[in-house]
This record gives structure tokens, sequence and C-alpha cells, in this order.
């Protein structure tokens, strides 16, 4: 809660640091408003607050899930330098504070107990993310992903609060555990059919927001038209933030029908492993091919809530912050190589752009290396135990119910080794320029952070399985 | 009179312009219609005792948002909406989509059992703005003060994307 109000407060507060002449001040100003609030959640460790009637409950489910987003946010912020080079007309102030009040957005969605804090955080993260997408406004593909990803956005936000309204319409209740009761209860006339019909409404909603298939079809564009800065944004903290509400949701409040909402996510969590593995093999752009591998992650990730276990949530944990960790270190290094030699004034993105990166930056070529093999899941990486973890969710719930589920997501896997390692063998054994990156030295630092977590996490996931 | 006859002569009133909402072929015509299926709307919301969200949806929705819908359209001069090309296959699985949660709906309807009204207890100042505001500074406080940093994204963002700078594409 405390985290909530200070990061509202910390964005305004930035929009006033705008009118200041100097910008220098903006970037650590807000990477100190971001670990302000860090510690302001961690103050409520192992204590159990509910908050104004109902509304948002703290427990350590919450404040781990908000940890990662609070992490990934500081990460995103400390790679972002100057949004263009332009500084009479670019809007940092208001970037960064977009970017705080988004991610109060997104602990009203870990914390939710009520769906009317849900759809109010949904709303606030999704509006942010579409002013996000478009900021780069001299941008075509820029402004015609904002426009998109607002349109369907806005379609999907329509089904979903159409979904909460049937719910409403069958329970008589907003608040998570009186639907809960009314579920499992089961009231004497049997659950209303409406009911149903708004789970499926709710699901739909929120599988557009995590971007899992069918509901993909916006993700590579509008990830492909953002800033690459926002792009890393979008695909961690909307995932972490989804996910969390996701599970919380399905499991508070709908787990007395777990019959019909597994069927239902064991068929796209197939699909969307399917479409996003498959897909990413053929594109030709690195981003785009991080923007389906977002894709077929969400896809994982959906394998542990549909196992419902007790283990799911630590599952959940562990994977969102490896795969968080993991992506953002793949797009710094992108928005370093990409800008090097742009084409025809945008950034080159291809694999190409990566060709003798080894002999350019040593350091970029390496920790490009470890997100990638982290990302595909390879032993002595955060990503192989976060793939783990959720595999043994699926394991824990039975071979009859997840079995097929297990066998496409173990192949699938295998499909992702063949394009994650694309980017790796273009960096190490193709040659390209010599020309060597120069970084700055916090950029240095972040990389250096990230992929020293990717390797710590991977040799001992435990030190932070004790915390989930 | 019956006020049965009053709720389908409104309903039918409503689902005519909705449905022609989507059916003519000029864009004003077309927010026309929605104006007048707001008010149906609104009608409605009277019928079920909800004063006050029929005026608040008079006002915002048939009063200003179609305001500003009608203004963008006669700002951007569409005469005539010139025919979308999808595919054959695009529109038999929109008409499927569509067709399969139309059952959807309907058969949940169908089946559902309305508790009928208890006369003795029922409140009929619930629609008022009295009780209202009492749910929503009570219960909801905390969603209506949050609600505000929404706004405030949507504002800082609608300026921040309007404002007119050197080397962009203005239309």
């Amino acid at each position: 809660m405390l985290s909530i109000i200070s990061l509202s407060l910390f964005g305004i507060l930035n929009l006033f640091l705008g009118f200041l002449k100097s910008r220098r001040v903006l970037l650590p100003a807000t990477l100190l408003f971001i670990a302000l609030a860090f510690a302001a959640n961690l103050l409520d460790w192992n204590h159990q607050y509910v908050y104004f009637r109902d509304m948002l409950r703290t427990n350590n489910l919450f404040i781990n899930f908000s940890s990662i987003i609070l992490l990934t946010t500081f990460l995103t912020v400390a790679i972002s330098r100057s949004f263009g080079t332009d500084e009479e007309h670019t809007h940092p102030a208001e970037y960064y504070a977009i970017m705080l009040f988004s991610v109060v957005g997104a602990l009203m969605m870990v914390g939710f107990e009520n769906l009317i804090m849900l759809f109010i955080g949904l709303e606030i993260l999704s509006v942010s993310l579409y002013v996000l997408t478009g900021s780069d406004k001299r941008s075509l593909r820029s402004n015609e992903a904002a426009l998109k990803y607002f349109l369907m956005g806005s379609f999907a936000t329509g089904i979903f609060l159409f979904g909460i309204a049937l719910v409403y319409g069958a329970t008589g209740s907003f608040n998570l555990s009186a639907i809960g009761s009314y579920v499992s209860g089961g009231p004497t006339t049997g659950i209303s059919p409406l009911l149903y019909v708004g789970l499926l409404f709710i699901l739909a909603g929120m599988l557009f927001k995590v971007s899992a298939a069918p509901f993909h079809f916006w993700t590579p564009d509008v990830y492909d038209g953002a800033p690459t800065l926002f792009t890393a944004f979008m695909s961690t903290v909307v995932k972490t933030a989804g996910f969390a509400a996701l599970y919380r949701l399905l499991t508070v409040s709908f787990t007395g029908v777990y019959g019909l909402w597994w069927q239902v996510l064991t068929g796209v969590t197939v699909l969307t492993l399917l479409v996003g593995n498959i897909t990413a093999v053929y594109q030709s752009s690195v981003k785009r091919m991080l923007a389906y591998s977002s894709v077929s992650h969400a896809g994982y990730l959906l394998i542990a809530v549909a196992a419902k276990t007790p283990q799911s949530p630590s599952a959940i944990l562990f994977y969102s912050l490896a795969y968080s960790i993991a992506t953002i270190t793949g797009f710094a290094v992108l928005i370093l190589v990409a800008e090097q030699k742009p084409i025809e004034g945008r950034p080159d993105e291809r694999y190409e752009a990566f060709n003798g990166l080894a002999k350019r930056n040593p350091l970029l070529a390496f920790s490009l290396a470890v997100s990638m093999v982290s990302l595909a899941g390879i032993p002595l990486t955060a990503g192989f135990w976060g793939k783990f973890f959720v595999f043994s969710t699926a394991v824990d719930r039975g071979m009859t119910n997840m079995g097929m589920v297990l066998v496409v997501a173990v192949l699938m896997s295998v499909v992702g080794v063949y394009y994650y390692f694309r980017v790796i063998i273009a960096s190490y054994l193709k040659t390209g320029d010599s020309e060597p990156i120069g970084i700055r030295p916090l950029y240095r630092f972040i990389l250096v952070l990230t992929t020293a977590l990717t390797i710590g996490l991977g040799l001992f996931p435990d030190v932070v399985r004790q915390l989930f | 009179m019956n006020v049965n006859y009053i709720w389908y002569f409104l309903t039918f009133l409503t689902l005519v312009s909705a449905i022609m909402v989507v059916v003519v072929r000029n864009p004003i015509h077309s927010v026309l219609y929605l104006i007048l299926t707001f008010f149906c709307i609104s009608a409605h919301y009277v019928l079920l005792n909800a004063q006050f969200l029929a005026a608040v949806n008079v006002i915002v929705y048939a009063g200003a948002i179609m305001v500003l819908f009608l203004f963008v359209i006669m700002f951007l001069n569409l005469r005539e909406y010139t025919a979308e090309s999808k595919t054959n296959l695009v529109k038999l699985g929109a008409a499927v989509l569509g067709g399969v949660l139309l059952v959807i709906i309907v058969a949940a309807l169908r089946s559902m059992q309305i508790e009928p009204l208890n006369k003795a207890t029922y409140n009929s100042q619930v629609g008022m703005v009295e009780s209202l505001g009492k749910v929503l500074f009570r219960d909801y406080l905390l969603p209506f003060e949050l609600i505000t940093v929404l706004f405030f994204v949507a504002m800082v963002g609608a300026v921040m994307l309007g404002k007119r700078e050197t080397g962009e594409r203005n239309f």
C-alpha cells in the first residue's frame, strides 16, 4: 500500500522535476524513487494487511511479485539514456512519470482483492503503455503500433469489463473471496450460467493482455514498433503483473470451477507454445524474434497457472524473475547494437547487425549470450530452473491431465534453442564490422549485474526460492 | 398502461437503432443512430430504477462523447464509407465466432433464474445520488482515489502526444 501511494506521489514529483533546466537530474531521481518504493514495499514483509474495506491485500506473495516488478522497472529505467539525441523536443520527465504510474497499475493488479481494483490497475497499466508505445512520434511504425495497440487493447478491455459485469450479475459481488465462496459453496439453485460466460470473457481479456495465442496478433507489431526500451518494459512488467493477476483471480475466486477453466487454459497453453516458438524461427529481425519469444514464454507461464498446485506461485515467481532479467539484458544489448549502423534512419535490428559482436565488445556479446542461453533454458542459468519449476508443477498435477502440454512444452524448448542460438552464433562465429562499441558506466554496470544475477540464480536457485 | 409494453417498445427501438449503427453507410447517420441507442439505454436505466445513471449516461455519452465523435467525423470529412477489403475467409471466421458467442450468451440467459423482487424490503432509493455517494465514498474509496492516476496518465499522455513538434509529420 505504501509503495502504491509513494509511487503515485513520486510520479507527480517527477513531472515537476521536468521544469528544471538540467535534464541530468531526472534519471538518478527516478532510480531513487523506484528504490524508495522498493524499500517501502519490503516494510510489510511477514505481515498480512487488508486495506480499505477489502480492496487491497498485501502479503508475502504480493511483496514478492511487486519486488520483481519494481526491480525490472529499475533495470529498464537504468538502461534508458536520453530518449533521443534531440534534447529540446523530448520529454524524459513525462516518460519517467508515466512509467512510475504504470507501475502503480501493475501493483494494483498484483494485490487486488476486488475486481474493480483489478480493472483500474489493468487500465492504468494499459493506457500508460499505449502512450509509451507511441512516444517515438517521428516514427511511423511507432504511431501505427500505438494506434493498433490502443484499438485492440480497448476492445479487449471492453470484453474483460463485460465479463466482470456478468460475474457480478451471477454472484452479486465484486469481492474475490465472496465470488469464491459463491462458486465453491454452491448456491441452492446451482451456479448461474452467467458466471461461466463471465469467466470466459474475463479470461479472454486477461489472456489478451499477457499476449497468449490466439489473442497474440497485436504482440509482434506493437513490440516491433515501440521504442526498444519500452518494448523491454512491456514484455516484462506486463507479463509479471498479468500472470500474478490471472493466478490470483483463478485460484481465489474460481477454484470451484477448476474443471472448466483448466481445459480452456491447457488449450490456450498448447496453442501459445506452438505459435510463439514456431513463428519465432522464421523472423529475420531480432526484435521481432524477441516479441514472439515473449509470446512463447507466456505459454510456459500458463502451464504453472493451469497446473494450479501449491508450488505454482513460487514457480511463476521464479520464472518471471528469470525471464524478466534475461529479457532486459537482451533488449539492452539490442538497443546498443541496433543503433550502431542505422538503415534509412531506423535502427538495424536484423540478425546480421550482431555479426562479429564478440570482437567489437566482448562484454556485450557475453551478456547477450548468457541471456539467450537463459531464455532457451540451458542448465547453469536462471532460465533452466524457471522451466524446471514450471514443468514440475505440471508433473505434480499428473500426467493424465498435463502430459500433452508437457510434451509440447519440452519439444518447443528445443525449437527455442535454435532461434536463441542464432544470435549467439552471429555474434561469436560470424565476422562483421570491427569497429568497437563503447558503453557508458551505468549501462555497463546494469549489464554486469543482470548477467551475474542470471548465472547466480542458475547456480544457487535456493537463495531466492526460500523467499518465495 | 402496463410497464411491460414500454419495455418491449424500448427494447425494440434499442435493437433497431443499434443494428442501424452498423448497417448505415454514412458515418454521420451512424453516429446519430448511436445517440438514439444511448437514449434508449438511458430509458432502460430509468425502468431499472437507476435514475442517476440514466442522467449521467445522457450527459456524458449522448452529450459530450457523441458530439466529439460528430465533430471528428465532420472534421475528417468522411462522406462515404469505403468498402473494406476483407477476404471471404476472414468474414466467415468472424461470422462463426460471433454466432458462437451469441449462442453462448443466449443459452446462458435462457437457463438463468432470476429471483423475484421482495416488495416489502426493496429500497426504492437505491438508484439515487445519495446511496450511490455512500457506496462510492465508503466502500469504493480506494478505487475512486486511484482512478485519478488513470486520468492523470491519460491527460499527460494526450498532451505529450498531441504537442506539435518540429520534424514531425503533421497531417
